[in-house]
């Protein structure tokens, strides 16, 4: 079973949602918890079954589809995936089982579940076009969560959803396709095998366009700034759940697709790129920080607020060297967990009031206690306080860009306090002062269903904020390969300098020069 | 003098031309009937013409192929149009827009 | 070994924790009496660490676990406990001790009572890393740590806007220090290699000095923001909003000083680059006296200590940045008791006086709370720097260091900066509890605070009185760790003549603010008098005008800047470029559906009109094509 067990990872929420058809809908919950328990408990084991000391792909299977081409199904999880995987069946599984009164919740549930399919592959696949089949395919659910259980302004805000991502997946495709050729032209064979590709040694002066090609999807996805703008509306549209799973795994893709696919793929090409993605970064952090603040609604708040916060894991991805990607990585974690837990605890106020505004509320801490501290913890912990979980990803990334360059590590720094100034005013803004509005009087604490899914968070906020070393060690182990390997990839006398040499071999993908 | 290739082929091209702004022109649909038996009887006629030239007689089979295809078109298309004759007493193209995109 | 030290630093945590278990439960004594025991445990190890320390002058050096580890990189949770912290860590758990078990009397008849003591104990178990980490990434935890629990204090009564205000004001003010401190840990971390104090410290000799220049410099921005330094220095009046209690523990005696603490463990560093050094001298003088200047003629008690307090910082900046640590250290040891010893009596003062603040709305307390009244003015003679309390010798040591080592400017700016200081401490005392019982006017009947509140500040009262007498030995001890300069004027005369002038001007200055506060004519002050409408009075009153500055023009531009970066640039540009782009194919397509008008003929034009186009194209290409050679040359002949 552990030699499948990826492919089992991905399809196994889908045959369920499959069968979710035929359940009958008063045993659909339960039904939908179930499916994503197992699963969750699968991806537990996953980690358990996990080698923390190897650098590279573990539990690969290889099925051949269109041989010709080079097309074949290959999946396989490293440091960098096998967390993220996790986080996404732990999220489906906490976002089913707090699932507030929906409409038509067994269709949701089969949603989610399909979801969970696409994610799970996009994180496990290294074909570059089952990659892609999953990348594309996970808007499809998107773009239903929020089309039929959004707000009023639903079908503009899916459309330009799916519309935008897609775009950029289309040149995505299309650098692919370019990469792919390029493989056929060194080696005279076909392959879209993302570890195929990693051996091939690009010449430089066409790593930049492909880089380009793969950024605008990438970045698309992200959301980078200037293409940042689907987000706000898809936040503001979808339901609650969609908001938590679109920041909390969504999101992470395009970040991850960096690493994955950008540096060590192009090395050359990312260490010329650096500069401005950085200040594109800085961009993000500041500018999107500062919009945050000017919000008045809540959760546009923490809508801007992950724009913001992918700022920074976009510049430990570039920091190029070990501690900043490793950073990055973290971050993804942390920002999935934090800016999840943000979402939900958004929803429990709107299932109250119906209304996100934050001029709506005021003084809710006495009201609402438990859920004035639960908010608390998760507002500390995205401002980035040390021994929360956000602490350990963003010091690393900073830490690790500031080897790359000072002054704009000083600039990205601002983050630490413009976050603080847009969460604190929000934070104030709801739940300091007293409570003006009659209906606030009398709102009931955070529920048992709610706690379920928001404990754990909280819980794994702080632990892995004290003690980051069970996720950070494996990332560490195999960031190390990847930055050898761009190490060792790069041309360019610039390039040497700029990604540290760490003296490890690393298996199986030695490099070699394509003609 | 000689009538050769290239009087055909100006025959065709001149029915052509007839076939196509009757195309464009008609607002009757027999008419346009008419049009469309011209449009292909001009390229059977160059068919025929280019095959005599070569010597091939796969041009003149193209061209009988070419005929049954317009008569069977015809035996449908009047078909449908007695019918929408009988329905709507009329034939006029422009009455016909129920396919507006 | 290790137990008192495990025991020292988490004993605030669990009772901490153990309050925090009441949070939402209505008001339970025992919330706020096991942190207390719990923290007089930790006194307690404290205690026989410093005698072990003492006596055997090894440190302790404990690993709990590791933090993080990535690359190169590696942070454990390590902890030390070495002259240094020790004798932080004492100023920390007496000081925490005393304010718990006085707080249990203050907060008495507060709703948050529980959620008080939680969150006063994960302070001090914040300030106890702070103290005890023994590499930079620690130091920062506890650095947030009290920071949060700061933010947490001064909001502590959130349903005041002012309260909350404030809160977020310190929160932010000293997260733009952070940053200084991250990027100096930054530094710090890519030119020695690690984290580790030791190490850290031992690397930097051979590295360049402008790096180091830099490295101090950043750090002690972060110093600058915990220790409310010019001109981050506005949020520590302002968190005088929070209870009592917390402006005694938090913004006296410990987390302010945590700046002081940092230069002082970086000694090494700052002892590289005199330089830097001296900025941190003239900075900590300047805010001396600035700080001073303002709590002259302030009318809220609670606001003229904090200034007090800030004032009394630059002393030790002053102090810290001339070479002089120990000095400095000693100096913040004096300071933390009879500062909070001040704070706790000016809690009494205020309980006694339902809130009330302003001092000149007291007079003649001094006959209704003599317990407060005592203790109080021993703070503020201490304070002052009279022989033979607590301040003469940690301040007029710092006079000294300064006369020593030639900085007369420094040194006349701290010696006038000892009058004023001399003088609104005795302007407040006056003010309170002597002259007229100006209180009458506004019906209040004060009352002295509970019996074991006065008892719990004891210790401090007799600290403050008897600290002096440490000196040496405390000398001896902690100049294992700091350099060992002492500091002596070299001719007997000059040294007589200093102290004793230093004596008699302090004492003048006391005198003319009795004679000046006691009298029968002072009234509660409306804004008519000619001094109040003095220019100096103004500057002064509205704080140099710098709270209003920082509003005006950084917080509400801000602000306004934010607004245009959503309403105009996100949505109208940005976004609108998107949607923009998308309209274009939209408009397309509705502007090119005509042509699908239905009707046959229309159609029909369009596919000839479409096979037309083909077929000439085919023509051009199939010509251009087939002269593609000449085209070339025709082109090449163009130069293109």
């Amino acid at each position: 079973m552990l030699d499948h067990i990826l492919s089992i990872l991905i399809f196994f929420p889908a045959l369920a949602a499959m069968l979710g058809f035929v359940v009958n809908k008063e045993s659909m919950r339960s039904y939908g918890v179930a499916v994503a328990t197992i699963e969750f408990f699968l991806a537990l084991w996953l980690w358990f079954a996990f080698d923390a000391n190897a650098s590279g792909m573990q539990f690969m299977e290889h099925i051949a589809l269109v041989p010709t081409f080079g097309i074949n199904y290959i999946v396989g999880v490293d440091g960098i995936s096998l967390f993220i995987i996790i986080l996404a069946a732990f999220f489906t599984m906490i976002g089913i089982a707090s699932l507030g009164e929906t409409k038509d919740v067994k269709n949701m549930i089969i949603t989610l579940l399909f979801l969970q399919m696409t994610m799970v592959g996009v994180f496990a696949a290294l074909d570059a076009i089952v990659f892609y089949v999953f990348w594309e395919l996970s808007l499809v659910p998107m773009l239903y969560i929020i089309g039929a259980w959004g707000g009023p302004l639903r079908i503009y805000a899916s459309v330009k959803f799916f519309l935008y991502t897609f775009t950029g997946s289309l040149v995505m495709l299309v650098g692919m396709l370019f990469m792919a050729y390029f493989y056929y032209q060194a080696t005279g064979q076909w392959s879209f095998a993302i570890l195929d590709w990693y051996r091939l040694i690009l010449p430089e002066s066409f790593q930049p366009w492909l880089f380009v090609a793969f950024f605008i999807g990438f970045a698309i996805k992200v959301p980078m700034f200037p293409f940042h703008t689907w987000l706000p509306y898809a936040h503001g549209q979808a339901p609650t759940i969609g908001s938590v799973i679109l920041a909390a795994i969504l999101l992470k893709m395009g970040t991850y697709a960096f690493i994955r696919f950008s540096l060590p793929l192009f090395p050359d090409a990312s260490v010329y790129f650096m500069y401005p993605i950085a200040v594109l970064a800085i961009i993000m952090i500041i500018y999107t920080a500062m919009v945050a603040y000017a919000q008045k609604d809540i959760k546009q708040v923490v809508a801007y607020s992950s724009v913001s916060h992918m700022g920074v894991i976009i510049l430990g991805t570039f920091a190029l060297n070990v501690e900043g990607i490793s950073g990055s990585i973290f971050l993804m974690i942390a920002h999935g967990v934090v800016s999840g837990a943000l979402f939900l605890l958004v929803g429990v106020i709107y299932d109250r009031r119906h209304t996100k505004l934050m001029s709506e509320f005021g003084g809710l801490a006495s009201v609402m206690p438990r859920y004035a501290t639960i908010f608390g913890l998760m507002l500390m912990a995205s401002v980035g306080l040390p021994l929360t979980i956000n602490f350990v990803g963003e010091f690393l990334s900073l830490l690790g860009f500031y080897k790359q360059s000072h002054i704009l590590t000083l600039l990205a720094g601002t983050a630490i306090i413009v976050v603080a100034i847009y969460m604190l005013a929000a934070y104030k803004k709801m739940f300091f002062g007293v409570v003006t509005k009659e209906e606030n009087r009398n709102l009931p604490d955070v529920n048992k269903r709610e706690l379920i899914a928001l404990i754990p968070l909280a819980v794994i906020t702080v632990w892995l904020g004290i003690y980051p070393k069970p996720v950070l060690g494996p990332i560490n182990t195999s960031v190390e390969s990847v930055v050898q390997l761009m190490h060792e990839k790069a041309i360019s006398q610039e390039a040497k300098t700029r990604i540290p040499n760490l003296d490890i071999l690393i298996n199986k993908t030695s490099a070699k020069e394509a003609h | 003098m000689e009538i050769g290739l290239n009087h055909y082929l100006v025959l065709s091209t001149i029915l052509f031309a007839i076939g196509l702004v009757g195309v464009m022109r008609r607002k009757n649909l027999l008419m346009l009937f008419f049009a469309t038996e011209i449009l292909l009887n001009s390229v059977n006629i160059s068919f025929a013409a280019i095959s005599h030239y070569y010597g091939d007689l796969t041009g003149q089979m193209l061209a009988f192929f070419v005929i049954a295809i317009a008569a069977s078109e015809v035996a449908v298309g009047l078909g449908l149009l007695i019918v929408w004759h009988k329905k709507h007493n009329n034939i006029d193209l422009d009455s016909m827009s129920t396919m507006r995109g | 070994m290790e137990l008192f030290l495990y025991t020292a630093l988490f004993s605030p945590l669990v009772g901490s924790l153990f309050a925090a278990l009441f949070g939402a439960s209505p008001k339970t004594k025992i919330a706020g009496i096991v942190p207390s025991i719990l923290l007089g445990v930790s006194f307690l190890s404290s205690l026989i660490l410093l005698v072990l320390v003492m006596v055997t002058g090894h440190t302790i050096h404990v690993e709990m676990m590791t933090w993080m580890a990535t690359g190169d990189l590696y942070i454990p949770f390590g902890f030390v406990v070495d002259q240094v912290s020790v004798t932080m860590m004492i100023v920390v758990t007496l000081v925490s001790t005393v304010v718990h078990v006085y707080a249990i009397g203050y907060m008495d008849h507060d709703k948050g009572f529980n959620r008080f003591f939680s969150y006063l104990s994960a302070f001090v178990f914040s300030m106890m890393i702070l103290v005890m980490s023994d590499n930079f990434a620690g130091l920062f935890i506890g650095w947030e740590g009290v920071g949060l629990c700061s933010w947490l204090l001064i909001g502590f009564w959130y349903h005041k806007e002012s309260a909350s205000w404030a809160a977020n004001e310190a929160f932010i003010m000293n997260r733009i220090a952070d940053l200084g401190m991250l990027i100096g840990i930054f530094l710090v971390y890519w030119n020695t290699g690690t984290l580790q104090y030791e190490e850290a410290f031992a690397a930097m000799p051979s590295l360049e000095h402008d790096v180091l220049t830099w490295m101090g410099i950043f750090l002690f921005i972060g110093a600058m923001g915990k220790s409310a330094q010019f001109p981050l220095h506005t949020w520590l009046a302002d968190a005088m909003e929070g209870p009592t209690p917390v402006s005694a523990l938090i913004h006296a005696a410990t987390m302010v000083t945590a700046g002081v603490y940092l230069v002082v463990r970086a000694n090494p560093l700052y002892d590289l680059i005199p330089n830097v050094g001296l900025f941190i001298a003239s900075l900590g003088a300047f805010v001396a006296l600035f700080a001073a200047s303002m709590a002259l003629v302030n009318r809220d008690m609670k606001r003229v200590i904090a200034y007090s307090t800030l004032s009394q910082l630059g002393y030790m900046f002053a102090a810290a940045g001339l070479g002089a640590y120990w000095v400095a250290l000693f100096h913040l040891m004096a300071h933390a008791f009879f500062k909070a010893l001040l704070f706790l009596g000016a809690g009494n003062v205020m309980h006694a006086m339902h809130d009330e603040l302003d001092p000149f709305k007291m007079g003649g307390l001094g006959k209704v709370m003599k317990g407060t009244f005592i203790m109080m003015t021993v703070a503020s003679v201490a304070l002052a720097g009279i022989f033979p309390l607590a301040g003469f010798f940690s301040k007029d040591l710092i006079l000294e260091v300064a006369f020593v080592e030639h900085h007369f400017i420094i040194y006349t700016v701290l010696l006038f900066t000892a009058g004023l200081t001399a003088f609104y401490s005795f302007r407040l005392v006056a003010l309170i509890f002597h002259g007229e019982d100006r209180y009458k006017h506004f019906g209040i009947h004060p009352h002295e605070a509970y019996k074991f509140m006065l008892v719990a500040m004891s210790p401090l009262l007799v600290l403050a009185v008897i600290a002096g007498a440490f000196k040496m030995g405390y000398f001896n001890m902690v100049t294992d760790l700091l350099p060992a300069t002492e500091y002596h004027v070299h001719s007997a005369t000059t040294y007589w003549i200093m102290t004793i002038g230093t004596q008699l001007f302090v004492i003048a200055a006391i005198v003319f603010a009795y004679k000046k506060y006691t009298s029968k004519d002072i009234k509660v002050p409306d804004g008519t008098s000619k001094m109040e409408n003095s220019f100096g009075y103004k500057l002064l009153i509205n704080q140099y005008y710098i709270p209003y500055f920082y509003e005006n023009y950084i917080v509400k531009a801000y602000r306004e800047l934010s607004e245009v970066f959503w309403t105009k640039v996100d949505q109208k540009i940005v976004d609108a470029t998107v949607d923009g782009i998308a309209n274009v194919f939209y408009q397309t397509g509705e502007k090119t559906r005509v042509m699908q008008s239905g009707n046959l003929s229309t159609m029909l034009k369009w596919m000839v009109a479409g096979t037309v186009v083909l077929l000439s194209l085919a023509v051009v290409f199939g010509l251009a094509a087939r002269h593609s050679g000449e085209i070339k040359t025709f082109l090449s002949g163009l130069g293109v």
